[in-house]
């Protein structure tokens, strides 16, 4: 990640006090780990998804997915005066702050698509807020991102429902890898350690609750039609701190070059 | 999932010509714009896509229609050498102006 970019937009910004930077840092830091966690999961399917075309929309999307992973890192990186690379793959899988969403393993096509709908659809939620941000350099990625995005959620949308109106074994596999996502979904959500300092400064315009809130709004009669009545969820406090077997593998596939020469520059 | 073929268009810059660039197989429309959004478009090198399915596509290619058997030499500009007459005309409209 080492490719020329502007002077760290953070410094042309009024000085943020240190309460405001460990606040902001800990949204990144979120956001940044699920763009990137569901790049690498969706890139599993790179050369084995259902049909070639698909391949390469899937892998495309994946692609994306790390894109804005990268650019939110750096936005960290400039805020709290480290480094990109080593803040995407030089720690260890309990320091990743993804929502546990993104915890799971692959599975099957139904299984990765029923995800990214979940994501995608909670995503929007979330980048709508980010884009009113009041810190700038926020509130303009955020709307850079919601550009590509909006693709993104029109390729999930249109893959829910084929799948939806496919014949029953398929729709069978759509409504069970919904019903068992449905509670970890909750977690993009989930409350922050900072949030309170985030609400106060405008730098998460609205608190989680309220996202959470309008996500499921929006998202809970779509589901329902394919899954039949969901119960009722939260986001969980350890929403974005449990991890599992499935993403300690994972972390080992997405750490294993950087692993294999520390320090160098690709 | 039935596939069909849908035959993609591509425009480099607003005004220039629409050129064929390939295909794609999808079960759909919504897809296919999905697909030659990727295959034909994801790099920023397109202004405008037309995604046609292929079976909505008249297509003629009898040899009898567009080969013909007979002589066709005196529908091309080529069997005509105008070249004295354009000069003549030219000069013509020359000393006319010149008067």
């Amino acid at each position: 990640m080492s490719a020329t970019r502007e002077p760290p937009s953070a410094l042309k910004e009024p000085v943020l006090d240190m309460a405001a930077r460990e606040a902001l840092a800990e949204l990144l830091l979120g956001v940044a780990d699920d763009e990137f966690v569901i790049g690498f999961w969706d890139s599993e399917w790179t050369g084995i998804a259902p049909m070639l075309e698909e391949d390469v929309a899937t892998s495309s999307i994946a692609q994306d997915e790390i894109g804005h992973a990268r650019a939110l890192y750096e936005l960290l990186a400039d805020l709290t005066d480290d480094d990109a690379d080593r803040i995407a793959f030089g720690r260890e899988p309990d320091a990743y702050r993804h929502a546990a969403l993104l915890n799971h393993a692959r599975g099957d096509w139904a299984f990765s698509v029923a995800r990214r709908w979940l994501y995608e659809s909670a995503d929007a939620v979330r980048l709508t807020a980010l884009a009113s941000s009041s810190w700038e350099p926020l509130a303009q990625l955020a709307t850079k991102m919601r550009r590509e995005e909006t693709y993104h959620r029109l390729h999930a949308d249109a893959w829910l429902r084929r799948l939806a109106d496919a014949a029953p074994d398929v729709r069978g596999r759509l409504s069970g890898a919904l019903t068992r996502l449905w509670p970890d979904a909750q977690d993009v959500f989930a409350p922050l350690a900072t949030e309170e300092e985030l609400v106060r400064g405008g730098y998460l315009p609205e608190p989680m609750r309220a996202l959470h809130a309008s996500w499921q709004h929006a998202a809970l009669p779509v589901l329902e039609l394919i899954t039949g009545s969901l119960p009722a969820a939260e986001p969980s406090i350890d929403g974005r701190t449990r991890r599992t077997e499935d993403f300690a593998w994972l972390h080992g596939q997405f750490t294993m070059v950087a692993r294999s020469e520390e320090g160098a520059s690709w | 999932m039935t596939e069909r073929v849908w035959e993609v268009f591509r425009q480099e810059d607003e005004g220039d010509p629409m050129i064929h660039s390939g295909n794609v197989n999808a079960a759909d429309e919504e897809l296919a714009m999905h697909y030659a959004r990727e295959m034909y478009g994801r790099r920023g090198e397109s202004h405008r896509l037309w995604i046609v399915a292929r079976d909505a596509i008249t297509e003629l290619d009898d040899p009898d229609l567009l080969k013909p058997p007979f002589d066709r030499s005196h529908k091309k500009p080529g069997g005509y050498i105008i070249k004295h007459k354009l000069e003549a005309a030219k000069a013509r409209a020359g000393s006319e102006a010149g008067e």
